[in-house]
């Protein structure tokens, strides 16, 4: 809390008079208990980063060895909850984008500086609508805008093919909170070029072909997982792309309370976009029975604005862990495939 | 069916939202949807959806409204939401004339992807920021009546024209559907269509049923 109050000294923006933010610095729009949820104990915070700081070593050295020789140690404390000093720091480590800095000297700053890109105006376009209630990113101009701005612009002129698409900035804000400019450029590089997990880029490349397929596969899910459900969906005529676009495109940053956004984020780094299907359903699973009793209209409202506790990280994610999905992920993207009459890419 | 269908209204119109990125479509809805307007909203992805109901000409009409995201990019996933609308919304913003350049493209889109007969409303936003003016309101005018189309020019800042720009599609879809109607049923009496109907103003015979006509 105390890290981010004095930046409203410096704040001209409109912000409503009495704002306050909250741990992570988003403006509080009305007092919530959230920080009451935050509920671990000093000590056992404390606790949780000494192990995590053995375990990674300084600045990461000793990370790698210690993921060979005890992955499933890392998983169940990934799973837990990357304690927020150290974030930013882990998040380079699983994602792989630490190696690919290391691995391109200066390219960075050629793309920021150097080159141009066709996507300048749409950037700009979008840059004071990406994380509006953010302390970081309110102010016009200001370092966080700033920051976005140079970490959109590269990752245009680096992929021209993509370029910038409306949904990037939401990841490139997220990651700015946590790490300097060149480092969210290339943990985006990471993710979207596939350094660990299958490439992503599919989610923005024209034609949205991931989106597509991952909207497939999540429709296949729900009937599979929640089959009551899928069929109440299909007979009021509701589809994922109405409310699942977002969890994709955005890996849930866009619109989800920020401390579960963070939780999600840290399993999907190290596990892949799996957890993103995994949450989704444990969603729905959750308000399963609210759901299941809704007409069309009311169903949208629901699928966009899950109540309070079906957001409690610690009440969602150990039911997100608990669902098996990769047998079916597998099954539905041969089907999708065949549907569709596309050569196999990725693994 | 074990849940409530709605039955208190006598029309279900489903109307789209298009235009642009950043001209204003988010604002235009919420204004409309629920009078609110956010100088700090987040761009859309994907698609929104929010309704209202309100009377036209002694009937209550719901209106469904599909707000798309503007980038082009994003049609590959909007233009979904195209089928069975029976209006649409084109905004541009007239401080950028990209944005109005850009309407010949809308309209292309929506002949690609929506019944034919969908009734287009030209919306000019932003007219609060005059000063700032990039598109004169004769250019907005003369190709609205080329291309056939209603035109207002709008502020969803200052709730200008919102309320008239719906409710002028709303009355020019109810129109259409009365004078087919009749024309349906020329010799039959009583009021022809049934209440809670979904009209599809091309082709009213396909919708007898009440579901709302927005799967892709």
């Amino acid at each position: 809390m105390d890290r981010s109050r004095g930046i409203n000294d410096y704040e001209p923006g409109p912000v409503p008079s009495e704002s306050r933010v909250d741990r992570y610095g988003f403006i509080k729009q009305n007092v919530s208990n959230s920080s009451a949820a935050e509920g671990l104990g000093k000590s056992r915070e404390a606790r949780r980063v000494r192990k995590w700081r053995k375990m990674i070593g300084v600045g990461g050295s000793d990370w790698k060895h210690y993921v060979r020789r005890k992955p499933h140690v890392v998983k169940r404390r990934i799973r837990k909850g990357i304690p927020d000093c150290l974030r930013g720091l882990v998040w380079q480590l699983i994602s792989g984008s630490r190696d690919l800095l290391l691995m391109n000297p200066g390219v960075y700053e050629q793309l920021v500086i150097y080159e141009t890109s066709a996507s300048e105006l749409d950037i700009i376009r979008d840059i004071s609508r990406t994380f509006p209630t953010h302390v970081f990113f309110q102010q016009r101009h200001g370092p966080g805008q700033r920051s976005l701005y140079n970490v959109l612009k590269a990752y245009s002129v680096f992929d021209r093919a993509v370029g910038y698409v409306q949904g990037m900035g939401f990841l490139a804000g997220l990651l700015l909170l946590y790490m300097s400019e060149e480092d969210a450029f290339w943990l985006l590089v990471a993710l979207l070029k596939g350094a660990v997990h299958a490439p992503m880029e599919g989610l923005y490349q024209v034609g949205l072909p991931l989106v597509q397929q991952y909207l497939f596969q999540f429709e296949h899910l729900v009937r599979e997982h929640l089959p009551k459900l899928g069929e109440h969906f299909s007979r009021e005529m509701i589809n994922p792309s109405m409310y699942a676009s977002q969890w994709f495109i955005t890996v849930f940053s866009y619109s989800f309370p920020f401390p579960l956004a963070l939780r999600i984020w840290d399993v999907f780094l190290f596990e892949g976009v799996k957890i993103v299907f995994k949450v989704g359903l444990a969603l729905l699973k959750y308000c399963h029975d609210d759901l299941i009793n809704l007409s069309f209209e009311k169903l949208i409202h629901a699928l966009r604005n899950f109540p309070e506790d079906a957001m409690n990280p610690d009440i969602l994610l150990p039911m997100a862990y608990s669902i098996k999905v990769s047998r079916s992920l597998g099954e539905s993207k041969i089907e999708y495939e065949k549907q569709n009459r596309k050569p196999k890419i990725e693994a | 069916m074990a849940y409530k269908v709605d039955h208190e209204y006598d029309y279900l119109f489903k109307i789209v939202l298009i235009g642009d990125s950043g001209v204003g479509k988010s604002n235009i809805l919420s204004r409309f949807t629920r009078n609110e307007f956010c100088l700090e909203s987040k761009s859309t992805i994907g698609v929104e959806f929010a309704t209202r109901t309100l009377q036209v000409e002694g009937k209550t009409v719901k209106a469904q409204i599909w707000d798309t995201a503007g980038q082009e990019r994003y049609r590959a996933i909007t233009s979904a939401y195209y089928r069975g609308a029976v209006g649409a919304l084109l905004v541009y913003d007239i401080t950028k004339r990209q944005t109005f350049d850009n309407v010949l493209r809308w309209l292309r889109e929506l002949r690609d992807h929506a019944d034919s007969n969908i009734v287009i409303m030209m919306a000019g936003n932003k007219s609060d920021l005059n000063h700032l003016r990039a598109v004169s309101t004769e250019d907005a005018q003369s190709l609205a009546e080329s291309e056939g189309l209603s035109f207002m020019e709008t502020s969803a800042l200052e709730a200008f024209n919102i309320e008239k720009a719906f409710q002028t599609v709303l009355l020019d879809i109810y129109q259409i559907i009365r004078k087919k109607a009749l024309a349906a049923q020329e010799s039959a009496s009583g009021t022809g269509v049934p209440q809670g109907t979904t009209i599809n103003v091309n082709n009213m015979s396909d919708n007898a049923n009440k579901k709302p006509c927005c799967s892709t």
